[in-house]
């Protein structure tokens, strides 16, 4: 199918009134996750999953898709009114955004964020539209030494690019790969580390560790170190919307934050962090206001609010031709893909044509929604912060309960609820990147069957892992994205070193 | 004074050996495919192991730990044990309650644990609170066919 047609076909099934329906409660709950401290999209879907013996894929993913989208529009409304950004891509926005606030701006801010949102949304998607269709072609000649380098290079990424320290990084990547390899081993049905409990034959669930990780060990960790400053809401002070001079200024910087967000968020490990702050720096050298940085320019806001949306659509790229997820909510969307017995990848959009396109046109209609949902009344979602903090997080835990409880009835998912929550602390409290976890439990058991299939067809010989001019590039780039920053680092530390000693 | 988590190396590298000895009871190699069932666990454990040396030589070296950034967290990160140890029995209550009281019960005491953590003093009131939104969640979910239990496993309801 062509992507106009598709995407016509989509529509169709979007605009159903009881996918509608689905696509208001997603970016409803979106924008309210994105709000509450917390709880972000990754885990909301974790935590729905459950639901979605009920719900029918197309409705279910309808609906994950409004809360991803939405849960960043949410993030940049606290971030600009209060200084908490929600999620870790609306981080830069408040550098800026929470200025404007201050000076009586926040309506422009808070619109100036919205429309820039939609606009990249609107661009992603259809570079979404546009790209994965032939992306998709394109995998259908993908070999397994092609996936296994692909997944190498996404393991790889994620550990080096997440968090400040590599060694950190690759211990969360195998902590994750070694919760993968549990369970009854796919190829030969030998069980591999269940110690000799039959609940852990099917594997660990992917729900469990994700809640646990984020909910149980958020909950932890706020718990032991609450300190709760009143929310300090900035008035909208009569609300002066965007003035013509600030669309002026504001159009450029949301077509570059776009340009910097959709490839970086489409490549492995590419997140919203690094385009959000690459925008944010650009925004900076490029402004004919200079003074205005630091003091509320609202290049500031619409360039990395943009960007981080753009990412959004762009993380959707790998994960729906390739099935490669490359963030925490793509790998919790790769688990509700298996959940429905569906593989993104190429078949996916020969097999389930109805759900693909009705999912990437639900996010257009989504992205409007949003933007009618948030531009007038996002003085109404910030009172969501008002919840009193115990019975949030009480009430976080509970839900958690029902994701983990509700995936089999089984004691040994309430013991790992408990053990992965104590984990999650500690790499809380020691600064372990939680993101690499999960992406190495759920691609760990991949990138091995792909290992072993690509040894197979060549009765075991290594190099053939790099017998295609694809996998062997992979390979290279693979490498040096270790190489380079180890070797950057070494010469760093050495310059700083050779002074001290000539003293 | 630098702070050195020696443990988090040894419990890295302790669980690496944990998994090399179970992959150790696999077979390694294949007679097709090259490596067997036990080769892939056997390199995640290895390398587990390496980390677990490389991050106890960082500490060695006195690397710095920086606690990461959420909200709600006090500005100096002050740390209360207290609060620590009330919600990590919430979290362990499930364990102990949900097999025989299920899933109501367990969470109204889940409810009443973790908002005492976040310093709430009105135990009753959160009792009931937690009651309610348990009750409300059991029936809410059970209707969108998420399997939750019993009421009351113990009394057979």
């Amino acid at each position: 199918m062509d992507p106009v047609s598709g995407l016509l076909h989509g529509f169709s099934v979007a605009l159903q009134p009881q996918n509608l329906m689905w696509a208001f409660v997603g970016t409803f709950m979106g924008t309210a996750i994105g709000v509450l401290p917390g709880i972000g999209p990754a885990l909301t879907i974790a935590l729905l999953l459950p639901v979605t013996v009920y719900i029918e894929p197309t409705a279910a993913f309808i609906m994950f898709a409004g809360i991803f989208y939405g849960a960043m529009y949410g993030g940049s409304t606290t971030s600009i009114l209060l200084n908490t950004p929600g999620e870790s891509g609306s981080m830069m926005t408040a550098l800026e955004g929470n200025r404007m606030a201050r000076k009586g701006r926040g309506a422009a801010a808070l619109c100036t964020a919205a429309i820039g949102s939609f606009v990249a949304g609107t661009i992603g998607t259809l570079l979404l539209t546009f790209l994965a269709p032939p992306i998709a072609e394109l995998a259908f000649y993908f070999k397994p030494p092609d996936y296994f380098a692909l997944m190498l290079l996404a393991f790889l990424s994620v550990s080096v690019v997440m968090g400040t320290s590599k060694v950190r990084g690759f211990i969360s990547l195998f902590i994750g790969l070694s919760l993968g390899v549990i369970g009854i081993d796919k190829a030969g049905g030998m069980q591999r580390l269940t110690f000799g409990v039959p609940d852990l034959m099917d594997g660990v669930e992917l729900t469990v560790v994700l809640v646990s990780l984020f909910a149980i060990g958020e909950t932890l960790y706020v718990a032991s170190r609450f300190g709760m400053q009143k929310p300090n809401l900035n008035p909208l002070a009569g609300g002066i919307w965007m003035t013509r001079e600030d669309w002026k200024r504001s159009w450029k910087p949301w077509l570059r934050g776009t340009a910097f967000g959709f490839p970086i968020g489409a490549l492995p490990a590419g997140g919203a962090e690094i385009p959000t702050f690459l925008s944010y720096t650009v925004e900076r050298k490029l402004t004919s206001h200079p003074e205005e940085f630091g003091h509320g320019a609202i290049e500031g806001v619409a360039g990395p609010e943009a960007a981080n949306n753009a990412a959004a659509a762009g993380v959707l790229v790998p994960l729906l031709t390739l099935g490669l997820p490359t963030s925490a909510t793509a790998a919790i969307l790769l688990a509700a893909f298996q959940n429905y017995g569906l593989q993104p990848g190429p078949n996916l959009f020969i097999n389930s044509g109805d759900l693909v396109w009705g999912l990437i046109a639900s996010l257009y209609v989504g992205n409007l929604m949003l933007l009618i949902l948030n531009l007038p009344r996002a003085g109404v979602w910030v009172r969501l912060l008002f919840i009193p903090r115990p019975y949030l997080y009480a009430g976080i835990l509970i839900f958690s309960l029902v994701g983990i409880w509700g995936v089999s009835n089984s004691w040994v998912d309430l013991a790992m609820m408990f053990g992965v929550g104590c984990l999650g602390y500690m790499m809380r409290v020691y600064d372990f990147p939680i993101a690499p976890v999960l992406i190495g439990l759920i691609l760990g058991p991949m990138a091995e069957q792909q290992l072993r299939r690509a040894l197979q067809a060549q009765q075991g010989d290594p190099m053939a892992l790099v017998s295609t001019p694809l996998s062997a590039t992979l390979m290279v780039i693979a490498a040096l994205i270790v190489i380079v920053p180890a070797a950057l680092h070494w010469r760093r530390t050495r310059k700083i070193v050779e002074p001290a000693d000539a003293e | 004074m630098t702070e050195r988590p020696w443990w988090i190396a040894a419990g890295t590298a302790g669980w690496g050996a944990i998994v090399l000895w179970k992959a150790a009871e696999l077979p390694q190699f294949d007679q097709y495919a090259g490596i067997g069932p036990g080769m892939f666990p056997t390199i995640v454990g290895a390398v587990l192991v390496l980390l677990g040396l490389l991050l106890a030589l960082q500490i060695h070296r006195g690397v710095r730990f920086e606690e990461q950034e959420a909200e709600d967290v006090a500005e100096d990160h002050s740390v209360s044990y207290g609060a620590l140890v009330i919600a990590a029995v919430a979290c362990a209550l499930p364990m102990l309650t949900m097999k025989p009281l299920g899933f109501v019960v367990t969470c109204t005491g889940c409810f009443v644990l973790v908002a005492a953590a976040f310093k709430s003093r009105s135990h009753l009131l959160n009792a009931v609170i937690g009651l309610c939104f348990s009750l409300i969640c059991w029936w809410l979910f059970r209707k969108l066919g998420v399997q939750l239990g019993g009421l009351l496993p113990i009394a057979g309801v």
